[in-house]
């Protein structure tokens, strides 16, 4: 827990967060609530995307692909199967499909362990895409999905459980092994950590969450085209949200997600031309000024002697 | 068609090279990049995009035929990896961005990305969104039962005679050498007193400029808009990954080997099984050869 | 160039500081008094090259109706302004869209999106709040399911009746054998699934069926198989991103059957500048509208058109836009805003367009046919159904 309330501030900071999120329908209308569905998606999909990647270091361009594989479930099985198992079954079915794809790909490393992830996400789209159109359908509509409140609130509750697993992952002692692993994998498995189930373990969990994201926001846009289901920009947002949040632990991230989102929100309303431009070039000098994140910004920790690049002490 | 048919198709061996030729010279720009720097350009298929752009604009505007546009546009390409290189990422190099090669990587992939989305929507904002083609060299020349269209042909020869020259350049000149060596143990090439900020410099130029290059080639075959450039930016990665990352004659190699798989992969399946058998190649040559499949050299750490 | 945590903290604050002056310039401007119509449209993303026939249609419609003084409400004149944002070529951020123009902006009226994802995506949203939108570039069987009362789709290209006129089209040709190429995104998806069961009715054989990605690069494998089987009609159901690439590779092969049918792409002037002209003369596409004498407006409207952006428009999506606007525009002299009104309005009155009469039953508009253009000499002209032709039917003459 001291992971995330390390102090009362931050404790304030989440609370203030969670009741804004928690009255939103009650209070805001649609497009307000819409956004707020939006953060809550990120979140969720971060989280469970930092449970390997920022752990581990392993970083994944291919976390869209859990959020198909849940979306797909649902649009495949609507109106034969009550929703709430449907929901569930997507979560479990993506967990499944990182465990038994797991173990080869977590053999793979570094830049080559990035592009895989990437590919493995395409191979999933492109074999869904072959098999829809082969199948004879060329799009799915789902007709009577359920209303926003109940979109909202099941991402709320979704978005909690991944903050959860987060924090307790990182504040565990399976989340110690990991960050071991991330700084030297021979050395971490010379000490005794089972770094090939760890790894396994923390790619199944980071899999579940995406898996029922994706299932929940198919009710959200009814339209189920393959192709913008499994679309990359998710992946990589995810990884941009992470990023920027910077950090070791369930804090930074969240941070990340709120900022990102809601500065495309802003940008995207006010300078509906340039809004992208404009974000590509925010990005860019995040990057390069701001290198630890938010996290970095609003913390001052000391740094390590060992750690300090030497272009500090000139400034 | 039967399957000997096909695997004796003239016709699809043409296709194939002109493809596979493409994807190496775009995989060549990459690996530079990669090789030297560790940083995975994100934005080189939008270089491409501009090169494509360059070369429309050459064309529909002032009567300048792609071929004879190339070498400028190649330069203007070149002249813009260098301006990134100076402005941003010699500081990211130089030590600015803290411990550990994790934190380089991410962090380097989102300043790419970030670059990437600028050029895509900068020039879609300059440009409009609109799709782009020109006819040039449409004429269709035969040569033993296989039909060439003059400007696919023209692409084939271009790629093929620059990838062939920047291999010889890496292999013979002494600044080729400094830059194989910045690429397989860049501390080491620095203790030997390569310049290694000039072969970094020297190869972002390359990279971008023969990113534009592609661009050229590639506007002359068919259609593309400014959001058209990640799919190459994804073939370009499948191939410097499938070659081993860094080897640039690998990935020459696994790009005609992605060129074949593409074109009689469709030929033998289907065309809707493109990206299935593509990908799972790739997913497939990964997973039995980690490190790329013509891993063989000691990979730097 | 080192940066302490302090420099770094202003530029933070800058950057922060920027943004919030955007947003605020952006809260400030919103005004009451002019008529303000919103809509979203794909600016950025894979379909960004689709959507200027439809946005530049609705630009000229709303510089013509401020230059008469604004738009007609129940008898005020009123000037318009439009409200739009970029969806991203994303349907579930058209949705988002239409939330926040009825929602938060608050806005008079709608225009629709383009495309027929982006048309059912957002007809939820709008029987929600009980808004009524007429349609425009929207497409598929699955439009009949959706529920009538707040959205109408004035188009006669649905792939079933596409389907079945182009057999009939096929077999006054005397074509006796085809080849049919399928890009597998939903509308030109649809086509194949519907034009094959009536070929084999009509005892036409289908000598190719194949089907391809929208991301094709090179499409030589297919086409060589097209070649070889000589066929009398090649079916290129492809969208405007692989229609040229078709054209492109058809001429390298050679592909010299007389019947050439390319689903979507030619019906834009874009077409001909990127094949050439020889090359796009004698294809045959679906659009059901050409500047006919009979129908009103519709040399004035591709005068202007031609006029304000040096190039013809799109003979399917640009008419389809105009014509949603002219409805609208009929419908809200009468009716003013008034939702229910505006609704029963357009579910029951015949209306005037350049394409002829419109009138809905349910979603669908049930007087245009559905219709093929054919481009001769430069110009697309309609050549089916005969009662709609401007111009005869010619068998394609090589690339």
């Amino acid at each position: 827990m001291k992971d995330l309330f390390p102090n009362r501030w931050w404790t304030l900071l989440w609370a203030c967060c969670l009741l804004a999120l928690a009255v939103l329908p009650f209070v805001a209308n649609a497009y307000v609530v819409g956004i707020g569905l939006t953060v809550l998606m990120w979140i969720a999909l971060t989280q469970s995307w930092c449970v390997l990647s920022k752990m581990t270091g392993y970083v994944s361009l291919g976390h869209v692909v859990f959020y198909g594989i849940g979306a797909y479930l649902v649009v495949v099985t609507w109106q034969e199967v009550p929703l709430p198992l449907a929901i569930v079954g997507a979560g479990l079915l993506a967990a499944l499909v990182a465990a038994l794809v797991g173990l080869p790909v977590l053999r793979v490393r570094g830049p080559y362990f990035v592009i895989l992830t990437f590919g493995l996400a395409e191979l999933v789209k492109y074999t869904i895409t072959w098999i829809e159109s082969a199948s004879g359908m060329a799009s799915r509509i789902l007709f009577g999905a359920p209303d926003l409140p109940v979109i909202y609130f099941s991402m709320f509750a979704l978005a909690l459980l991944s903050v959860a697993m987060l924090t307790w992952v990182s504040s565990s002692r399976f989340g110690h092994g990991l960050r071991s692993l991330r700084e030297n994998e021979e050395a971490a498995e010379t000490l005794g950590v089972p770094v090939v189930r760890y790894k396994l373990i923390a790619f199944v969990l980071g899999a579940a969450i995406p898996g029922m994201v994706g299932a929940i926001m198919a009710l959200r846009s009814t339209y189920f085209v393959v192709g913008q289901v499994f679309d990359p920009m998710i992946s990589v947002t995810v990884i941009a949200m992470a990023i920027l949040g910077g950090g070791d632990n369930a804090r930074g991230p969240l941070l990340g997600v709120i900022f990102l989102s809601l500065l495309s929100e802003l940008l995207w309303v006010n300078a509906p031309l340039l809004y992208l431009v404009i974000l590509g070039a925010i990005l860019m000098v995040f990057v390069l000024v701001v290198p630890n994140g938010l996290l970095g910004l609003f913390e001052r920790k000391p740094v390590p002697v060992v750690e300090r690049p030497p272009t500090d002490s000139a400034a | 068609m039967t399957v000997l048919d096909i695997l004796l198709s003239g016709q699809l061996l043409f296709a194939a090279l002109v493809t596979g030729s493409l994807y190496a010279l775009i995989a060549l720009g990459l690996n530079l990049v990669y090789g030297t720097m560790r940083m995975l350009n994100v934005a080189h298929g939008d270089v491409v995009m501009l090169g494509a752009y360059g070369a429309y604009w050459g064309f529909t505007l002032l009567d300048i035929p792609p071929l004879l546009a190339a070498p400028v546009v190649a330069g203007l390409g070149g002249l813009l990896g260098w301006a990134l290189y100076r402005g941003i990422f010699q500081r990211m190099l130089s030590g600015g961005s803290g411990a550990g090669n994790n934190r380089l990587e991410s962090n380097s992939l989102l300043l790419f990305f970030g670059l990437s989305i600028i050029l895509q929507n900068a020039t879609a904002l300059v440009f409009t969104p609109n799709n782009r083609a020109y006819n040039y060299l449409d004429t269709v020349y035969h040569f033993g039962g296989v039909a060439m269209t003059g400007n696919r042909l023209a692409a084939l020869l271009v790629a093929g005679t620059a990838c062939i020259a920047v291999a010889v350049f890496l292999s013979r000149s002494v600044f080729g050498l400094a830059t194989r060596a910045v690429i397989e143990r860049r501390e080491a090439a620095h203790i030997v007193g390569v310049d290694v900020d000039y072969v970094q410099r020297l190869s972002f130029i390359l990279g971008f400029g023969s990113a534009a290059l592609a661009g050229v080639l590639i506007s002359m075959l068919g259609q593309f808009s400014p959001f058209s450039g990640f799919p190459f930016t994804i073939a370009g990665f499948i191939v410097i990954i499938l070659g081993g990352l860094g080897n640039t004659m690998a990935g020459l190699l696994a790009a005609l080997l992605l060129g074949v798989i593409e074109t009689y992969g469709v030929a033998l399946t289907s065309a809707n099984m493109r990206s299935v058998l593509l990908y799972g190649a790739f997913v497939a040559a990964l997973l039995l050869f980690p490190n790329g499949l013509f891993a063989g050299r000691a990979k730097s750490r | 160039m080192t940066l302490t945590k302090t420099n770094r903290r202003t530029a933070v604050g800058g950057i922060a500081a920027t943004v919030l002056a955007l947003a605020s310039g952006g809260v400030l401007a919103q005004a009451d008094k002019p008529l303000r119509i919103g809509f979203s449209m794909a600016r950025t993303g894979m379909l960004a090259n689709a959507t200027p026939s439809q946005l530049n249609t609705y630009e000229l419609w709303r510089e013509q109706t401020n230059a008469r003084g604004g738009m007609d409400v129940g008898g005020t004149r009123r000037k318009v302004e439009f409200v739009t944002y970029d969806d991203q070529s994303k349907p579930d951020q058209a949705v988002r869209i239409y939330e926040k123009l009825i929602t938060d902006d608050k806005v008079d009226l709608l225009l629709a999106p383009w495309g027929t994802p982006f048309h059912i995506a957002i007809a939820p949203v709008l029987e929600k709040f009980k808004f009524p939108l007429v349609g425009n570039t929207a497409a598929s069987v699955a439009l009949r399911k959706v529920k009538p009362g707040y959205i109408w789709f004035p188009t006669s290209a649905i792939p079933d009746r596409i389907g079945q006129e182009l057999v009939k089209m096929l077999k006054g040709e005397n074509v006796k054998s085809v080849a049919v190429l399928s890009n597998v995104l939903p509308f030109t998806k649809e086509i194949k699934n519907f034009v094959e069961p009536e070929l084999k009715k009509a005892g036409i054989e289908i000598k190719v069926s194949a089907e391809y990605p929208p991301d094709i690069a090179d499409m030589t494998a297919t086409l060589t198989q097209v070649k070889q089987a000589n066929v009398d009609a090649v079916l290129a159901l492809a969208y405007p991103g692989d229609s040229v690439l078709y054209a492109k590779q058809a001429k390298e092969l050679g592909l010299n059957n007389p019947f050439q049918f390319i689903a979507i792409g030619p019906s834009d002037a874009f077409f001909a500048k990127a094949v050439g002209a020889t090359s796009a003369e004698g294809v045959v596409t679906i659009a059901h509208w050409s500047p006919k004498a009979e129908w009103k407006g519709s040399q004035a409207f591709y005068d202007a058109y031609v006029k304000k952006f040096g190039e013809d428009p799109d003979y399917l999506n640009s008419a389809l836009a105009w014509m949603s606007l002219e409805i609208l525009e009929t419908t809200v002299a009468k009716t003013g805003l008034d939702k229910a009104k505006m609704r029963e309005m357009i579910s029951s009155q015949t209306f005037d367009t350049i394409n002829g009469k419109v009138k809905f039953e349910g979603v669908q508009n049930v007087i245009t046919p559905t219709a093929f253009v054919q481009t001769q000499k430069g110009k697309l002209r309609i050549v089916w159904p005969a009662s709609m032709a401007t111009s005869k039917y010619e068998a394609k003459k090589g690339w």
